[in-house]
């Protein structure tokens, strides 16, 4: 080795020195970039399996569901779940143009969770109240955790699937502090419900 | 004595009639104050809880420990969702109630933030002042350190070079190398 290389290695070896003796104040002035952000959206069966999600429906009968949120965000969050019910011709949430659905929310949640933090509502106890008719279902209330909903809503037969179909769905919102509004999350969770009647 | 009865009974029809529609009126105007009344407190709700927020996110980013301001946070919210679900259904005293109670929980949460933000930041600055003393004592400590070692270091690889000997090698090899 030359004189030249030792002088080489032993910069390095000191330069690699004072950065550790360093370390301390740069690592509370430096920010480093985490990890992706995101957030979880769930919504589980009756045993808080990913299975046995409720789906004949019989007018006055009461299911249960659990409904989760996990903040990956990195800090403290303020969410809001705002809870809708569809038929087969009313929108969805866009998930590509990320728009909710236009349809104004029956209940809602509020939360704040901090970084790696956990909400769940369970269970999520809901029921429907609803009646037949020639061709046509009319649901006319929903009951859900607690509180009672007129939603007066008429669901066609589904000839294709055989059913009358209405979609209940759980869209997440967050609270932008910049406009100091919520925006939607681009998330959302759904159930299809088929009403069936009793005999 | 006829004519007057019925004068009188017609004019009592005129009076109930009167009373049921200024009745109905006052009642109307009685919901549309209350919903009224329950918006304000909503939207009062709304912005004490977001400023709430806003001063506890900020005194999360200044490093304080918020986990109890959380759960208050939390609470709050809930009332809030509360409020809003009840105007939904038409609930407008229940509204009124939940937003007053997310109100009172949310107004002086916006302060133990900011008591929290400025206690987190004397410290932070306390903590950066003292890490970046130990670390220019030791960054200096280093430099001079470094210069003697590399005399020391110096010295010790030309003695050690001068130590050798000359190593006689045939032509081959001086070519090969």
């Amino acid at each position: 080795m030359s004189l030249d290389d030792l002088k080489l290695v032993y910069v390095i070896g000191c330069f690699m020195l004072g950065l550790i003796i360093l370390s301390p104040t740069l690592a509370m002035v430096i920010n480093l970039p985490s990890g992706e952000r995101f957030t979880e959206l769930w919504i589980l069966g009756p045993e808080h399996m990913a299975e046995n999600y409720p789906f004949n429906i019989v007018s006055g009968q009461t299911y249960n569901i659990s409904l989760g949120i996990a903040n990956h965000m990195g800090c403290l969050e303020y969410y809001a779940v705002y809870i809708k019910l569809r038929n087969q011709s009313e929108p969805l949430p866009n998930s590509t143009s990320g728009m909710p659905s236009s349809l104004e929310p029956l209940f809602e949640y509020r939360v704040f969770l901090g970084d790696g933090e956990v909400w769940e509502k369970r269970p999520l106890f809901f029921s429907f109240e609803f009646s037949f008719g020639d061709g046509f279902c009319n649901v006319s209330r929903l009951i859900l955790d607690g509180y009672v909903k007129d939603v007066n809503k008429t669901v066609l037969w589904d000839a294709e699937n055989k059913g009358y179909y209405l979609m209940l769905f759980f869209e997440l919102w967050i609270y932008n502090s910049g406009d100091s509004s919520f925006h939607y999350h681009n998330r959302f969770v759904s159930l299809w419900l088929n009403f069936t009647r009793t005999f | 004595m006829v004519l007057k009865l019925s004068n009188i009974k017609k004019s009592l029809v005129l009076l109930a009639t009167f009373a049921v529609v200024l009745s109905s009126y006052f009642s109307q105007i009685c919901v549309a104050a209350e919903k009224n009344e329950a918006q304000n407190a909503l939207n009062n709700a709304e912005s004490a809880l977001a400023s709430a927020y806003l001063a506890v996110f900020n005194a999360e980013k200044a490093g304080a420990n918020v986990s109890s301001l959380n759960s208050k946070l939390s609470m709050a919210a809930d009332w809030l969702a509360r409020a809003n679900n009840a105007f939904r259904l038409g609930n407008y005293d229940e509204a009124y109630n939940f937003a007053v109670n997310c109100f009172n929980i949310a107004k002086g949460l916006a302060d133990e933030a900011e008591i929290l933000m400025k206690e987190a930041q004397k410290s932070r600055s306390e903590k950066l002042f003292w890490s970046a003393t130990y670390s220019s004592i030791g960054i200096s400590f280093l430099f001079v350190l470094s210069l003697f070692g590399w005399r020391y270091l110096k010295r010790f690889y030309i003695k050690r070079v001068l130590k050798m000997k000359p190593e006689v090698i045939g032509e081959d090899e001086l070519r090969r190398s």
